[in-house]
């Protein structure tokens, strides 16, 4: 993809992911959906003592794809088991009011440290939302099996090295760029 | 050296081939699967970057819209959003004043960056031989010159052309055969 297709895309998303992820879509595309391996969509919001929880769950029994709460301390916690969640997050932000997208980075190895990294806002965002950290799946290291990917590229151990955040009109950069570092970071090398 | 290494994850980045857990992931692989022949689609027809930016922006912005009504057992998704691509490009003619509602309509407008302009002047550069072929095609009917755009061009199967025009497979192909000889005579009067 282009800078302009991944910019589009991250548009779309924004806009239209709360939308879409609620689309009643077809029966016939559902029957086909449910041909594949054991596939559940489905939300769960749970409300604790300044606590909330979004999960959404992707493989039933199994961890969900990613999950958002926010802290007591009003920061937001974006935990990302499946990095290709990470769209369905970014709308599942935009969904509670939160206009801020996340773009990660990921970076080959395991973290040497585990625990969430704090994204930096993008060069020229405004960002006036909450502070967001992003952990990626239990102890930030992904580890990506040859079957996973297209033509076995990319296979391979990653952490987070660093995320950036972008305001939700998409001002400045919008992620792509790698020059900006983060605070607290606990994931790179 | 660093940066190198660095692999970013953003909706650029697909590598894995999971089946759709939602909706937003189907459209999302739907946006994958057709978002470059799109791009260049408009980039024949357009020299203005931004105008081939506003045009594929439009297309996906009202195919998301429509997304709960897509049946992929009508048709593919590619005849269903080059159907979409026609009614926006026909828009756009009429109406080309208001062809940048699309920025609004996506949050607010964004203006290219200069590399984004630069990837689809490319794009638009890449694509002249079929923009030349078009002009070609100039002096037949506009049924005609879709039919053989969609097929020959953007490469659709001819069911899928037939879908994305709401014409029959007989129709279809009975334009593009007129098309296909229009074009050879041409050619040859041309020799």
């Amino acid at each position: 993809m282009t800078k302009f297709t991944d910019h589009l895309w991250s548009d779309l998303a924004r806009e239209h992911g709360a939308t879409l992820v609620h689309a009643d879509r077809p029966e016939p595309g559902r029957a086909r959906l449910l041909r594949r391996p054991r596939v559940l969509a489905g939300s769960l919001m749970l409300g604790l003592a300044g606590v909330v929880t979004a999960l959404v769950l992707t493989l039933a029994g199994s961890t969900p794809a990613f999950a958002i709460t926010t802290n007591g301390n009003g920061s937001v916690l974006v935990t990302i088991n499946q990095t290709s969640a990470l769209p369905q997050a970014n709308a599942k932000l935009t969904a509670m009011g939160i206009h801020e997208q996340v773009t990660i980075y990921m970076t080959p190895g395991p973290a040497s440290v585990s625990g969430p990294v704090t994204c930096a806002p993008a060069p020229g965002a405004s960002i006036s939302g909450p502070t967001l950290e992003v952990l990626v799946g239990s102890d930030g290291t992904e580890v990506v099996g040859s079957s996973q990917t297209a033509g076995n590229t990319g296979a391979g151990t990653y952490h987070l090295g660093h995320c950036v955040v972008t305001g939700d009109a998409g001002s400045g950069a919008s992620g792509t760029s790698g020059s900006t570092g983060n605070t607290g970071n606990t994931g790179a090398n | 050296m660093r940066a190198m290494w660095e692999r970013p994850v953003s909706a650029r980045m697909r590598p894995r081939r999971l089946p759709p857990s939602s909706p937003l992931q189907e459209f999302e692989q739907v946006y994958l699967r057709n978002v470059d022949v799109l791009v260049g689609h408009f980039a024949r027809r357009c020299r203005d970057p931004q105008t081939v930016a506003d045009l594929t922006s439009e297309t996906f912005v009202r195919a998301a819209d429509g997304f709960a009504g897509f049946d992929p057992r009508r048709g593919s998704d590619r005849a269903w959003l080059f159907g979409i691509a026609s009614r926006v490009f026909a828009h756009h003619c009429e109406l080309s004043a208001r062809s940048r509602d699309t920025a609004s309509r996506l949050g607010g407008s964004r203006p290219l960056e200069e590399d984004e302009i630069e990837e689809l002047a490319g794009r638009i550069d890449a694509e002249r031989e079929g923009a030349a072929l078009m002009r070609r095609c100039e002096q037949l009917p506009a049924t005609e010159r879709a039919a053989i755009e969609l097929v020959d061009l953007d490469g659709l199967t001819p069911k899928e052309a037939a879908l994305a025009l709401g014409i029959s497979g007989v129709a279809l192909r009975k334009r593009l055969s007129r098309a296909r000889s229009g074009l050879r005579k041409e050619h040859h009067g041309n020799d």
